[in-house]
């Protein structure tokens, strides 16, 4: 039998290549589909990496007590008339919460900095307390963080996220170099090791942290954005959530029949939308996989049995000779895997260059192993349910029935 | 017990109103390592039948037994073995694939033997090329030899599975009496060797070669008699 099976792959190829067009034309929708298929898995395996590694940012046990929620269908102008977020609430708030572990608060928004005549624009302020490190992921890779008595008394000191750093300061030693955010002159105490961006987009290494109190003393307007985040137990985050609202209501006076003014946002927002985002990227690429194979073997049934009526004499002298049923249906049968797997085959290529591109510019998307197999195997199954009936059609021909046709 | 044994065959084309009696009740029965001529005018039937002995058609109705066994019963897989084992059959019409080369052609039956290695094949079917002198013809395609050349291919391709019984239809047709009297040799070495060779001609000379000869009139049998060799 498994002589066969090379024979009938060596009369599929040269039957193939003697119709070159004609089998590039069939094997396109399968192209098609694999690519479909193979760059929407390579895609979701690509933006979970990045998700994943953008949640890094936001800790699992981190609750953020903002103003805006972060996912929701709330009316945009409630939520806009809410009060901004107190962020002396932080020490009531571990005072008065059993779960909070540690609370940070902070605030930020953007400036254009300068050292000597480099300057760097847009650049994110962020303003928070001496214990923000124990809730986030910032580490300070040459110098230190500044300490609790600097915040407490406004020091103008600044640790440069490493783009910043990169920018203002090309070559040599930014510590204890003295920079401008507008007319204030900051020292720089430490710089920032390199974070990545966030889910792709927002840079984190573009950002400089200054002490909260400096910030207060110096932007005095109401803009930017200000958050206090409570680190908790992870595996108690749900219950935590309820109490560190309880605590807020109660600081914020409001009556047991006033809805919150405020929204506890957490890395489980993120997720949850994140899902739904998947889903339907997936069940897109699912559908488009589905329909262009669909087509795409279609196209190759007709083809096949188009080959199967222009080849009947030489059906009949294969079977003359003693070619038996299973033997010819075999040959129509690889003959039209061998159409969808090159597809396939040329699919996954096109995806895999199409893949690295998006490596190279976007964010990291590697062909896996198990999609590059499973779009090899799926364009095979969709050859060989193609071939099927077209196959069969041929192996039943009468001998000398088909060597009479003309 | 004969080789093969037919009974009232008949092969009954509907045309229309009008029908078509290619065979109209034929019973002979040949043995083992025979050597059979058929002979008659064109249209009586010889080809219908070699094609049913062949066990290429069925009858419109008749029994065929070959080894004792009724051909009917066998199933697609039986006669496709029977085909191509026991039977090596030369074509009025050739039959050779056009796209393939005649190595290629020769090694056909072979391929499907499915117990010969790629490389013996090979070896088999330049030997079975060469017996009929186109050892130096082996890469040409069909559209690439003449008519005779093409002929000794389908011999070469019938005779390369050294078959028990040969069903030759007119093989010497598209020849010179040189390369006729050449082919002809070759079957009546198989012969000796023990083979059973059937054979379609409208030559007296090459019918000769055979012990006995069977004419065909109109669908039925005219004359089943032993030639001068036979005789002896
Ligand atoms: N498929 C068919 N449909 C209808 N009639 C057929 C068919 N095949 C053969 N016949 C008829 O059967 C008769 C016998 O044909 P056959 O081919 O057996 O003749 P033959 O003896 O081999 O002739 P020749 O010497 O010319 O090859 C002919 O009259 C032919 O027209
Ligand atoms: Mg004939």
């Amino acid at each position: 039998m498994k002589s066969f099976f090379w024979e009938n792959l060596r009369i599929a190829l040269s039957e193939l290549w003697g119709h070159k067009t004609r089998s590039i034309l069939t094997g396109t929708g399968i192209v098609i589909g694999i690519i479909a298929v193979s760059l929407m898995s390579t895609l979701i395996n690509g933006v979970d990496g990045l998700f994943e590694e953008s949640m890094k940012f936001l800790g699992r046990g981190n609750l953020y007590v903002e103003k805006w929620p972060w996912f929701g269908d709330e009316d945009w102008w409630t939520l806009r008339n809410r009060p901004r977020i107190e962020l002396e609430m932080a020490d009531e708030i571990k005072e008065r919460s059993q779960y909070a572990m540690v609370v940070a608060a902070e605030r930020g928004r953007s400036a254009n900095l300068s050292y000597k005549e480099l300057s760097a624009e847009n650049i994110y302020i962020h303003g928070v307390t001496a214990n923000y490190p124990e809730v986030s992921t910032v580490d300070v890779e040459f110098g230190r963080f500044f300490t609790e008595s600097e915040d407490r008394t406004g020091a103008q000191v600044v640790l440069l996220g490493s783009e910043v750093a990169k920018t203002l300061f090309p070559q040599g030693n930014p510590i204890d170099k003295m920079i401008f955010a507008g007319s204030k002159r900051f020292r720089v105490i430490g710089v920032l090791a390199e974070m990545g961006k966030f889910m792709g987009a927002f840079s984190n290494d573009t950002q400089v942290i200054i002490p909260l109190a400096t910030f207060n003393k110096i932007f005095h307007g109401p803009w930017g954005r200000r958050s206090i985040t409570v680190k908790v137990p992870e595996h108690l985050v749900e219950d935590a959530k309820e109490e560190l609202r309880g605590v807020v209501r109660v600081l914020r006076g409001l009556k047991p029949e006033e809805k919150d003014n405020f929204a506890i946002n957490q890395q489980n927002a993120f997720r949850q939308s994140y899902q739904g985002i998947k889903l339907a990227i997936g069940g897109t690429g699912m559908i488009i996989t589905a329909l262009s194979l669909l087509v795409g073997g279609i196209g190759i049934a007709n083809i096949m049995f188009v080959s199967v009526k222009e080849r009947t004499r030489e059906i009949g002298v294969r079977k003359a000779l003693g070619a038996t049923r299973r033997q010819i249906q075999g040959q129509f049968l690889i003959e039209a895997m061998v159409i969808t797997a090159s597809g396939g085959l040329v699919g996954l290529i096109i995806s895999t260059i199409i893949s690295m591109a998006i490596s190279e510019f976007l964010f990291p998307a590697n062909m896996s192993f198990g999609v590059a197999f499973m779009a090899i195997a799926l364009s095979a199954g969709v050859g060989l349910f193609a071939g099927l009936a077209p196959a069969r059609k041929g192996a039943k021909l009468d001998p000398i029935e088909a060597l009479r046709y003309e | 017990m004969s080789l093969i044994q037919v009974k009232d065959l008949y092969k009954i084309y509907q045309m229309g109103n009008t029908e078509v009696r290619a065979l109209d009740g034929v019973s002979v029965s040949i043995d083992q390592n025979e050597y059979v001529s058929i002979m008659g005018p064109s249209g009586s039937g010889k080809s219908t039948l070699m094609n049913l002995l062949g066990c290429l058609d069925t009858p419109t109705s008749g029994e065929f037994f070959m080894d004792g066994i009724n051909v009917a019963t066998m199933g697609d897989d039986e006669l496709a073995h029977i085909r191509n084992k026991k039977i090596g059959f030369v074509f009025q019409t050739f039959n050779l694939l056009p796209k393939s080369t005649s190595l290629r052609n020769v090694e056909l039956p072979l391929i499907y033997n499915g117990e010969i290695k790629a490389h013996e094949r090979r070896d088999m079917a330049i030997k079975a090329l060469t017996r009929v002198n186109l050892g130096d013809r082996v890469s040409h395609k069909p559209n690439e030899l003449s008519g005779g050349q093409r002929q000794r291919v389908a011999v070469a391709r019938a005779l390369v599975n050294n078959p028990a019984i040969i069903l030759a239809d007119e093989p010497t047709g598209n020849l010179d009496s040189k390369t006729g009297e050449e082919i002809m040799s070759l079957f009546d070495e198989l012969h000796k060797q023990g083979n059973t060779i059937i054979l379609v001609t409208h030559e007296e000379h090459i019918a000769a070669h055979a012990s006995r000869v069977v004419r065909l009139l109109d669908g039925k049998i005219a004359v089943d008699e032993a030639t001068e060799k036979g005789k002896k």
